[in-house]
């Protein structure tokens, strides 16, 4: 990979004031979800592996927050325990000061395979969480509808899942999430299955809704520039044990554009991550053991 | 250059792997794969010199054996001829005949109007309808009893590891003990009507029934299941909210299948006990040697069958509109959704918000899905 000039010049922890100013406001606010000691071990007859071990830190209110890491680092893994999917193996995670058992309604979840339910209609999708605690049909209905309002899809309440495409699909999982008003909002490689265009155009729907509700973002992706791009902080995994690697306050100033993407901020950072996750390891071109079998010179380079 | 060739014509492909065919061909084919044994049965039939074994005496002659309206084997009724013509007697004559458990296509479609409208030989005995009315109800007792056990328990085994452990395997051995076995020992407990034929039913159908759809309801996305947890769903909401809505069109597709099945052990329960129903029908023709009425009430259950199968096929994407995609509709589905639009239209305007109100699901444009926001 070339490393731009730029990436060169600015350091990645080189703050614009205002930018410093903020992550200074945003220490000030509550502290939502502390990751305490975590540690999971997946265990076969006898012989147990660590998947990670000594996860430690803590997110504020309002905070969106990126996961990345190399495959098998456990982001996926970490982010289930957090949404009471999965079991830690110690160590502990607290939600407002309270330890996290078992799944709830206080941590919505946007997978990467959409789980809307297809028998029924995206508007009674929006509304299955409201039902579920208890609100009955007609205010979970006006709800429902101000939540498919806010990701632009009120035309197609009565549509089925299956008559959407892949981002509207997506934007209906989140509707229905936030329709809950969860504390925190996990998502896990939400935008993983969506082309080219319609994710960026679902990082900025989603950035827009950020702003507007008071929701805490853990949001896992492999995508560098998509954790560039959308983050307060992000949290590097590393591998072998799963560990915290760092976790980088995002230098890019807010509010986000894709413009920024070429800023000398946002490459520094992503150079940053390449370094982390990829590290400089020369990987040699294998030759390939083939015979020629095109005519001499028929060369395509 | 040659001139260019005309534009391939679309859909000329007959044999293209896994493709899906016009309607109207699907169509076509369907009534071909009625045809075709139709068309055999009737070379068979109708081709005089295609085996006919048996020769049918027209005129005996002066042959001893011959007697008018007798049927004979053909080397036999040759053999007696010879014989006839050398001792100086005249000949009989015959035509050559199938035997009659074949009887030809024609008989069998004139057996199936006749045999409704023919009174029986006896006056206490049951008419035909009253014979097809009397299997129905067994059949349905005996599905219905069961599914009503069979259903909610392969629902709780397929949700829960716990129930699960605890019958299947009781079960799963249970079902390999064929359900005629039981024939002297339901007689024995429930007396020799319908009750014991109805117990056999239930037998046959129910264990498989459990386990089929336990089976089923396991195959149900665990992704759904935790988003619905997430969501803050109870463990009794995921049961009722999220694992039988999931599985409720497969369930409703294994019951079709069941549905068939039971039908093979009706044959079975209705000889058990006093004989009834389609069976006593079937097996007095038998003895009456009119094997055309035979073919036609055989017949007359798969047409049943067939039929029962094709209009709960039918129900189900009505009543599962989430599972409609667009297929071409066979020429039975789109009559028999012709037949009941009025129905569905009245269910709709009823403010039911889960019925569309047609059929045909329209697919979103690509524009439409790159509408932004209302910010």
């Amino acid at each position: 990979m070339n490393a731009s000039p730029l990436a060169s010049s600015t350091d990645y922890r080189t703050q614009d004031p205002a930018v410093a100013d903020r992550f200074k406001r945003l220490y000030q606010r509550p502290v939502i979800l502390t990751v305490d000691n975590l540690r999971k071990d997946f265990g076969s007859n006898g012989t147990t592996r660590t998947v990670f071990d000594n996860l430690s830190f803590n997110i504020h209110r309002r905070e969106f927050i990126t996961v990345i890491g190399p495959s098998g680092c456990g982001k996926s893994t970490f982010i289930r325990i957090a949404a009471g999917l999965d079991d830690a193996s110690g160590g502990q995670i607290l939600l407002d000061g309270q330890p996290v058992s078992g799944p709830g309604p206080d941590r919505g979840m946007v997978f990467q395979g959409y789980t809307l339910f297809p028998w029924l209609t995206v508007k009674r999708n929006v509304m299955f969480g409201l039902e579920m605690r208890g609100k009955d049909k007609s205010t979970a209905e006006n709800e429902a509808g101000l939540w498919l309002d806010m990701v632009g899809l009120s035309k197609f309440e009565n549509s089925y899942p299956h008559e959407l495409s892949g981002g509207m699909k997506q934007r209906v999982a989140i509707a229905r999430a936030l329709a809950n008003e969860p504390r925190v909002l996990i998502m896990d490689e939400p935008f993983g299955a969506l082309d080219a265009q319609t994710r960026a155009q679902m990082q900025s729907y989603l950035l827009q809704i950020w702003r507007k509700v008071d929701v805490t973002i853990l949001f896992i992706t492999h995508d560098l520039d998509e954790a560039c791009y959308l983050s307060d902080r992000i949290l590097v995994l590393g591998t072998n044990p799963g560990r915290v690697v760092e976790f980088i306050e995002n230098p890019v100033p807010r509010p986000r554009s894709p413009a920024q993407c070429t800023s000398p901020e946002f490459q520094a950072l992503k150079h940053r991550l390449e370094e982390l996750i990829h590290p400089p390891v020369e990987i040699e071109e294998q030759q390939l053991p083939m015979v020629r079998l095109t005519e001499a010179g028929d060369d395509v380079e | 250059m040659a001139s260019p060739s005309p534009l391939p014509k679309r859909n000329s492909d007959f044999l293209g792997l896994k493709k899906e065919l016009p309607p109207r061909r699907n169509w076509l084919l369907g009534a071909a794969s009625f045809l075709l044994p139709l068309v055999l049965w009737s070379i068979v039939s109708y081709v005089p010199w295609l085996w006919h074994p048996l020769v049918h005496v027209t005129d005996a002659g002066e042959v001893e054996m011959f007697s008018e309206g007798m049927d004979l084997p053909r080397a036999d009724f040759d053999r007696a001829n010879t014989q006839a013509v050398t001792e100086g007697l005249t000949p009989g004559k015959g035509v050559r005949v199938n035997p009659v458990y074949l009887p030809a296509p024609h008989e069998v479609a004139r057996a199936f109007y006749t045999a409704f409208t023919t009174p029986p030989r006896l006056p206490g005995e049951p008419w035909l309808h009253q014979s097809l009315w009397h299997s129905i109800k067994v059949i349905a007792s005996g599905f219905l009893l069961s599914s009503l056990v069979g259903v909610p328990l392969g629902i709780l085994c397929g949700s829960f590891r716990f129930f699960s452990r605890l019958h299947e395997p009781f079960i799963e051995f249970f079902r390999y003990l064929p359900a005629p076995a039981f024939g002297a020992l339901c007689v024995a407990m429930l007396g020799i009507h319908d009750a014991p034929k109805v117990a056999i039913i239930f037998i046959g159908t129910f264990f498989q029934q459990v386990l089929v759809i336990a089976n089923t309801v396991r195959k149900v996305d665990p992704g759904l299941i935790e988003a619905a947890q997430t969501l803050g769903a109870s463990r009794r909401k995921l049961v009722t909210r999220v694992i039988i809505p999931s599985s409720i069109p497969e369930i409703f597709t294994d019951m079709r299948i069941l549905l068939g099945w039971a039908w093979t052990y009706l044959i079975v329960a209705e000889i058990i006990g006093a004989t009834s129903g389609l069976t006593w029908f079937i097996n007095q023709q038998a003895r009456y040697r009119n094997f055309d009425n035979v073919y036609a009430a055989i017949c007359l259950i798969g047409f049943i069958g067939l039929g029962t199968d094709i209009l709960l096929a039918k129900l189900g994407t009505l009543i599962f509109p989430w599972r409609r995609r667009n297929r071409g509709p066979s020429f039975l589905g789109s009559l028999i959704s012709r037949l009941i639009k009025p129905l569905k239209k009245s269910i709709s305007n009823a403010g039911s918000a889960t019925a569309p109100a047609t059929v045909t699901t329209p697919t979103p444009t690509p524009a439409a899905a790159d509408t932004p926001p209302s910010a």
